[in-house]
């Protein structure tokens, strides 16, 4: 799954026919003023002004603010681009106009198991989430085309009555096309409001998630995605995904600070299993990293490379199962040569290394780690016969 | 028995390089359980027509390459199968098409990033025809002693060690590829290992789920036990808790869960599988899902660590409760024939080389002249010169040797456009011949007339040194043996007009004050010849060939050094051409003498 910010989420919205606010997105206060001189609207509407980052708790953060005429939105975002916030450092503001609206409603669309779930409600904002039974759901199969009666059908459920009936069936139907069209797998307005000039439907807030893997068929899809948890990304994470785009199988590494357990395990299931030994064992996560698919060994280099720049950690766990095709020998170069560099960098100093593995030339790749110890490493290598995740009970023994 | 894939499974792989892997690993199976390779076709437009050559034990079994599904089941009606390793933006089409055709009762995709609306789609299709997809993303399937689909199971050596070559009594049903090794190994070893082992892929919404294989599993007697390996995200393990509670079964259970660790990170950071993912409301985490196994009567260890003794206390189990019995382990196997290159390390075979060489050796981490590694050769000052003298006479020359070799070189690199080798390569530049051909083309005019007198001229004053004869002795002998003498003569200089690059070369020869007595002697030479012809001086090719022979170099190799000089000039050439854009040329009627007969009438023909 792939998130995409507020912006790009209402610009895809827009495209398949649903009324959202006027809005821009900004990097400074020049370009606002400028946009202020060429657009009406943000000279006479009431704005809101809200930090355009993966970040959670905006609001609490004190990063959205609202009822601001233009004056006031430039105040806010001088005061917010910049801002730091935990790893993120707050670069573009979203600012949008305020829709006077009385009444709230919901609606998101999501990707199941038989195909997606429409979901409608006729209430809104922190009102749906505590009244999450007055939501309504209308199940699709893939492929399934459905007609407006069931989208008017799930909104008279939801309680919907009168011209009201038809309006969110539309926007209900509306959602629907852009879900199917965009390879979204997520999409939720929370919330949609009525506009009281003209009673238009419009979505006031957008979650958007697509389906990364269907970039290859959406030109159109020119923005970035949004890290997932959070915060940014660091450099070294944006370094070894840069790598994983370039090569056939992958690296992937994700920072989890202070930690003192750094991981370096194959395979995308195994790393989850040393992730939860680690944690039985009552050590503390520095990362979490994987590489599979019999990648080359500079990318694995790449990977060692960062796994060894994690601050304060003691044990380094290279672990992994009983590879298909890896090559065990090619890939464990590509760690050799990393771990030499960062001895010769002075990094990897009191820090033990464990390493576990089996498949294609695992007996070439594991003599290979244990020569190391005559490099001067502190490193303990076992092979298929040492159960999966036994190393890391052996490196976090006595805590 | 075992589910899914069996002896009468036949295989079409949809796909290119990665099918063809695959069909090499499907074939180390067959060899090891004794059955011929049970892929019959590959569909793969671009290569239509041709065959890829799979290697079965020491021979290549060749196996036709089709463009379309429907030409493969129709020239093998035997194919009931199908492995998609097509790209993914190409996966959905080929899926449907292998779906469509009536033989095909099982597919199973190997392509990963598969987008999900086009992986649910396929999984819809598949069910409304009765038929199976597996994956996307699944590593394979492999049942013992009789069919692997893909890749699991890894290399030869993991089958053996993993008894894969005979049935067990334990099925396995993994998202994770890597694990499914892992599964089947520790089956084998705490127990009698597996029936079948199937890979579902990692994606958040498989074409296959637990419930559908768990189902095939209890209607297949021989399993008696089913391992399921889950991980968060979804609800699939949930699905086969709820089946297994359902009512009694049976296969016994036994399942791990990945992703306990997600309880202690940083909020919001997951990782892992694309299907990884914890649900909205916190349904589909590690906990919910074990808990879920646990209570419809599924054994559920604490840590994969303990997956091991659990499989271990089941299959005893089995045994006191007499439903298995202890496996008879087969008396021999076959052993993959091995590669030359792993007989020759293991000293198992001598192989009479073909060709001999005492100059390099590349086989390190760089190539070594004569033994030297050419990084170090750097690293302590060498130049080309001292690589020309190892790789040609297989010696460490001096620097002051070193020092005539790069003069020489830069007096001979070129001479102009005019002479017969840059004229060559010109004129194959300028009609759009590569760079290779066309310094060929240079290079080939290098001879007894154009450049080429140095070897013989080094050979004849050495001759003459070596057996202490006179000038007059030798005039006398190259005139009855020999003819005009080579590095004698130049066509346009001569005593009045001498050639200054001879004249730099033995100025600074002898400036060097070494002993130079082939240099001497064909000083003393051109003495004689120039007085009675004007031009018949010492040419450029005699005093490379004469210092060369002074500093030791082997005869034969002397005119190596006026076509490595000149080869630097013939690329000159060629990139100024190139340059230029230069259109094709051709010789003007009026350069050319035609003392052809004139125009006559053909008589006609008898």
């Amino acid at each position: 799954m792939a998130k995409v910010l507020e912006g790009p989420g209402m610009g895809l919205m827009k495209k398949w026919g649903i009324t959202v606010p006027n809005y821009v997105v900004v990097t400074s206060v020049d370009e606002l003023t400028k946009l202020g001189q060429v657009n009406e609207w943000l000279k006479k509407s009431k704005l809101v002004v809200k930090a355009h980052e993966a970040l959670g708790s905006r609001f609490k953060l004190g990063l959205v603010k609202v009822d601001l005429d233009l004056k006031g939105a430039e105040a806010a975002t001088k005061e917010m681009i910049g801002r730091q916030v935990g790893s993120i450092t707050v670069s573009q503001v979203i600012v949008s106009e305020m829709v006077p609206h009385k009444e709230e409603y919901y609606c998101a669309v999501k990707s199941t198991r038989e195909g997606t779930d429409i979901l409608v409600a006729n209430c809104g904002g922190i009102e749906v989430e505590s009244n999450w039974e007055r939501v309504k759901r209308l199940a699709l199969e893939v492929g399934q085309q459905p007609s407006p009666n069931a989208f008017e059908k799930v909104a008279k459920d939801a309680g919907f009555t009168g011209p009201l009936v038809k309006k969110m069936a539309d926007f209900a139907g509306k959602m629907f096309t852009c879900f199917d069209s965009e390879d979204a797998q997520y999409l939720e307005v929370n919330p949609v409001v009525l506009r009281e000039q003209d009673s238009e439907l419009i979505a006031l807030d957008a979650v958007t998630l697509l389906d990364g893997d269907a970039k290859f068929r959406h030109p159109d899809w020119n923005f970035a995605f949004a890290a997932e948890f959070g915060r940014a990304y660091s450099e070294h994470e944006m370094e070894v995904m840069a790598v994983d785009s370039k090569i056939k199988g992958s690296v992937k590494f994700i920072e989890i600070p202070g930690g003192d357990t750094a991981m370096l395990p194959a395979g995308g299931g195994a790393s989850i299993y040393y992730s939860d030994a680690v944690v039985a064992r009552g050590g503390k996560l520095a990362n979490y990293a994987e590489y599979s698919g019999d990648p080359p060994d500079w990318a694995v280099e790449v990977l060692t490379d960062k796994v060894c720049s994690l601050p304060g950690i003691k044990n380094i766990i290279v672990g992994g199962a009983i590879a298909n095709f890896t090559d065990v020998k090619k890939t464990f170069g590509g760690i050799i040569n990393g771990f030499r560099k960062a001895k010769s960098e002075g990094k990897l100093k009191g820090v033990k290394i464990w390493v576990r593995r089996g498949g294609p030339r695992e007996k070439e790749g594991l003599d290979a780690m244990r020569a190391l110890k005559d490099e001067g490493f502190d490193i303990n290598v076992f092979d298929r016969h040492t159960p999966l995740t036994d190393i890391v009970d052996k490196a976090l023994q006595g805590k | 028995m075992s589910i899914l894939a069996d002896k009468d499974t036949y295989v079409v792989i949809q796909g290119g390089v990665a099918g063809v892997n695959a069909a090499r690993r499907m074939a180390e199976f067959c060899y090891l359980i004794k059955r011929s390779l049970n892929v019959l076709a590959f569909v793969y437009p671009p290569d239509a027509g041709k065959t890829n050559e799979i290697p079965y034990g020491s021979g290549l079994v060749a196996i036709p390459i089709y463009k379309t599904v429907a030409e493969a089941t129709k020239h093998h009606p035997q194919i009931n199968t199908s492995l998609v390793y097509i790209g993914a933006d190409r996966a959905m089409k080929g899926g449907m098409e292998v779906l469509d055709d009536p033989h095909i009762k099982v597919v199973s995709m190997i392509t990963e990033g598969v987008p999900e609306k086009d992986a649910k789609i396929l999984g819809r299709h598949a069910n409304k025809l009765g038929k199976v997809f597996n994956g996307p993303s699944s590593i394979g399937i492999v049942s013992a002693g009789s069919c692997r689909l893909g890749v699991i199971g890894g290399a030869f050596d993991n089958l053996v060690l993993s008894k894969l070559y005979r049935e067990g009594s334990f099925g396995v049903i993994t998202k994770s590829g890597g694990l499914s090794n892992e599964i089947i190994w520790i089956c084998s070893q705490f127990a009698d290992g597996i029936t079948t082992a199937i890979g579902i892929g990692g994606d958040a919404y498989p074409g296959t789920d637990y419930v559908s294989y768990l189902e095939m599993f209890e209607n297949d007697p021989q399993t008696k036990a089913v391992v399921i390996v889950g991980e968060m995200g979804g609800d699939l393990e949930e699905r086969a808790a709820e089946w297994y509670g359902a009512k009694k079964r049976r296969v016994k259970l036994i399942a791990v869960v990945s992703g306990f660790c997600q309880e202690s990170l940083p909020k919001g950071m997951k990782f892992g599988h694309a299907g990884a993912k914890e649900g909205l409301k916190g349904e589909g985490s590690a906990r919910s899902k074990s808990d879920a196994l646990k209570k419809a009567g599924a054994i559920v260890p604490a840590t994969f660590g303990a997956l091991g003794p659990a499989i271990k206390e089941t299959y005893q189990d089995l045994l006191r409760s007499g439903q298995v019995k202890e496996p008879v382990e087969l008396l021999s196997l076959p052993k993959l024939p091995r590669t030359i290159e792993e007989a020759m390390k293991a000293d198992e075979v001598m192989v009479a080389p073909l060709i001999r060489t005492t100059i390099s050796d590349d086989r390190g981490d760089e190539p070594c002249y004569d033994g030297y590694p050419a990084s170090e050769l750097i690293n302590k000052g060498y130049e080309i010169p001292h690589v020309i003298g190892l790789l040609w006479d297989k010696r460490l020359i001096s620097k002051q040797e070193a020092e005539i070799i790069k003069r020489i070189m830069m007096l001979s690199a070129d001479h102009g456009p005019c002479v017969s080798g840059a004229l060559g390569t010109i004129i194959a530049a300028c009609a759009g011949i590569g760079l290779s051909q066309s310094v060929a083309a240079g290079l080939i005019m290098i001879g007894p007339r154009f450049g080429g007198a140095v070897t013989d001229a080094g050979r004849y004053f050495k001759h003459a040194v070596d057996n202490k004869m006179s000038v007059d002795e030798f005039l006398t002998y190259m005139k009855k043996n020999v003819g005009p003498v080579p590095g004698i003569g130049h066509r346009v200089k001569s005593l009045r007009n001498p050639d200054k690059r001879v004249k730099e070369l033995v100025g600074y020869v002898k400036s060097l004050n070494s002993k130079t007595p082939c240099l001497d002697f064909a000083l003393e030479v051109e003495k004689v010849t120039s007085v009675k012809k004007d031009n018949l001086i010492l040419n450029v090719d005699g005093t490379m060939a004469a210092v060369l022979v002074d500093i030791g170099f082997p005869v034969d190799s002397l005119n190596g050094f006026f076509i490595l000089s000149r080869t630097i000039g013939l690329i000159g050439h060629w990139v100024d051409q190139k340059r230029q854009d230069s259109r094709l040329i051709r010789l003007f009627d009026y350069l050319v003498n035609y003392a052809a007969p004139k125009r006559r009438e053909v008589p006609p023909l008898k």
